[in-house]
């Protein structure tokens, strides 16, 4: 039975996931000379389609529900909410380890790049399944620090380490924000363990030194979700890093940031009692989610670099996702909080999917702005079908599951009461169907301005591109997923 | 475990000197263009959050702060490393280390 096995067995996911990035580094350190991409490449997709698989499988078992399963001394928590989202990062990493195979083949450092992705994968499902502040910190480090190498894995190319060192300025700087904010919280209730956490803020008197720890967990939070106002590293470091990391980076890390922020605020900090404090971080997130809506899709609509409109569309998307912290205590919590589950899972194909597109632009020598992007409908049919899905979905058309995670967003947040932060997405989601239209059109209407290399066929691209959208698209038929992931929320809710 | 202690000095003024190593450190992160000394800096944010853990530690009379703080410190050291690393990158891609100086891409 898997209900009642042990530690590790439940936890398999996150075992599956370190133990393939060790056998990585161990197979291309046996002949480092000679690194096999298929090799590599097939291993790593192996171990993130196991974990994958394990997750579907606990989640559809009822592995974590109605409790979570507490491990290691309640540190670790296996519930439906960490299943689905070890299920977003697993399928976000799998798409972009397909896409590298083709991007990287005159990369030399095939091995630690594979490596490097797994481990990165591997500390973000472990954020899934934190439950104490120690294990969220370490396992945000654990991602992003191979998160920071990534980035500037491209050794001779300016823009790449450009990108890698504001990422890591910003990183680091933020990681210690995030760890006196721990600190402080940790003076205030002798805790670190959520619960624990929890019941020491029932107790406490220090509410300024309790609210300065808040608030420096909300700005740790807002840099790996890539919100404002930590958000100004992301147009830099998803412009210069490889397209595929730029992918990897925007969705799956921001998945990651956002379960750590669920599972930290509403555990650690419930609203019944922090809100008689004085500490509200509803509040704080509400502002967020609106700042962030604004500024990210704003910023979108102005840019040239195809590379960088994506960049500030996911900080605009970060926002959408916060209205799931931000309408929280409305009395409709499970249906704002599956709602934003549901859209970082819809995300998670879709933004993956057009970063892939960008990665195949790149890879064949296309250029970075619009204007470079006219007319590749004529040189790859299928692969700009697949974008123009992806697009109108992150915009909100009813292509794709973009539609019905924003739909049930909204209507969650009118549900609890909080129509303008709908009203606010409403209009963001209207703004940015400007800016991705032009992408679309660019590509499909204009007229091509010049030939380009087309000598070797990137088929783990194609396969990457085509899987998210397909699975794009499947997710709006198959959207009683979203009662799925209310079920998953609902287990955190209780 | 830990016996609650009587600190010799109040915990007050451990959160005191924390904070004034936190705010030195987010001084330097501010106004500093060396990326060593930016890496510097960070370390001392680091290193006060360290102090917070050691000294409530003792007042809570658990060791949980004790731990955390020989995790961070581990933490820490991994971040400097990949933080040379990219420094190291800098150099010879920009031939110096001002983290001004990188900027091939607008804001």
């Amino acid at each position: 039975m898997v209900t009642d096995a042990s530690t590790w067995i439940a936890l398999a996911p996150v075992v599956v996931l370190a133990v393939t990035s060790f056998v990585l580094f161990l197979a291309d350190s046996i002949k480092p000379g000679e690194t096999n991409n298929a090799l590599l490449a097939g291993l790593s997709l192996a171990g993130i389609l196991g974990a994958l698989a394990v997750s579907v499988w606990y989640f559809f078992t009822g592995v974590g529900r109605p409790e979570g399963l507490s491990l290691l001394a309640d540190q670790v928590v296996v519930d439906g909410m960490s299943l689905f989202f070890t299920f977003v990062v697993a399928s976000v990493a799998a798409l972009v380890v397909l896409g590298s195979y083709d991007y990287l083949h005159d990369h030399p450092h095939k091995g630690e790049f594979y490596s490097l992705i797994v481990l990165a994968t591997t500390g973000m499902a472990l954020m899934a399944n934190a439950n104490s502040l120690v294990v969220a910190f370490v396992a945000i480090e654990l991602s992003s620090l191979s998160s920071f190498a990534l980035v500037a894995s491209l050794k001779h190319n300016r823009g790449s380490i450009e990108a890698g060192l504001k990422y890591f300025l910003i990183g680091a700087l933020s990681s210690a924000i995030l760890v006196y904010g721990i600190s402080l919280v940790y003076a205030v209730t002798g805790s670190l363990q959520l619960d624990a956490v929890a019941a020491g803020v029932a107790e406490t008197d220090n509410i300024g030194i309790l609210g300065i720890g808040v608030l420096m967990l909300v700005g740790g939070v807002a840099y790996k979700t890539a919100s404002v106002p930590f958000h100004f590293w992301a147009p830099e470091a998803y412009e210069g890093a490889p397209a595929p990391v730029s992918a990897f980076l925007s969705s799956a890390s921001k998945a990651a940031g956002f379960v750590i922020a669920f599972r930290v605020f509403i555990e650690g900090f419930p609203l019944e009692t922090v809100v008689g404090l004085g500490i509200d971080w509803v509040l704080i997130f509400q502002v967020l989610a609106v700042v962030t809506m604004i500024v990210g899709n704003f910023a979108a609509a102005m840019q040239e670099n195809v590379k960088r409109m994506l960049a500030y569309s996911s900080v605009g998307h970060a926002g959408y996702v916060l209205i799931g912290l931000a309408a929280l205590g409305g009395g409709n919590d499970v249906a704002v909080m599956g709602a934003a589950m549901m859209h970082l899972l819809v995300y998670g194909f879709m933004n993956t999917g057009a970063f892939l597109f960008v990665a195949l632009a790149e890879y064949r020598g296309v250029g970075r702005t619009f204007e470079d992007y006219n007319g590749l409908w004529h040189r790859a049919p299928i692969a700009c079908a697949a974008m123009t899905v992806f697009l109108f979905s992150l915009a909100g058309l009813p292509i794709g599951g973009g539609f019905l995670s924003k739909y049930a967003l909204f209507t969650a947040a009118i549900g609890a009461g909080y129509w303008w932060l709908a009203a606010v997405g409403a209009l963001a989601s209207a703004l940015s169907l400007f800016y991705y239209s032009r992408l679309v059109k660019a590509i499909l209407i204009e007229d091509p301005v010049r030939e380009f290399d087309v000598s070797r066929q990137p088929v783990g691209l194609y396969v990457a591109i085509v899987a998210a959208a397909i699975m794009t698209i499947a997710l709006l038929p198959a959207f009683p997923v979203v009662d799925l992931a209310q079920a998953a929320a609902s287990t955190l809710l209780a | 475990m830990l016996a609650p202690t009587q600190l010799l000095v109040p915990v007050e003024w451990y959160l005191v000197l924390s904070a004034g190593v936190f705010c030195i450190g987010l001084f330097g992160v501010l106004t500093r263009r060396n990326a060593l000394m930016f890496l510097i800096s960070v370390e001392l944010m680091l290193n006060a959050a360290n102090i917070n853990f050691v000294a409530f530690s003792l007042q809570w009379g658990n060791l949980t702060g004790q731990t955390f703080a020989l995790f961070v410190m581990a933490l820490a050291a991994a971040e400097v490393a990949i933080g040379i690393g990219i420094i190291l990158v800098l150099y010879r891609n920009f031939r110096g280390i001002d983290v001004t100086e990188a900027t091939t891409m607008r804001w």
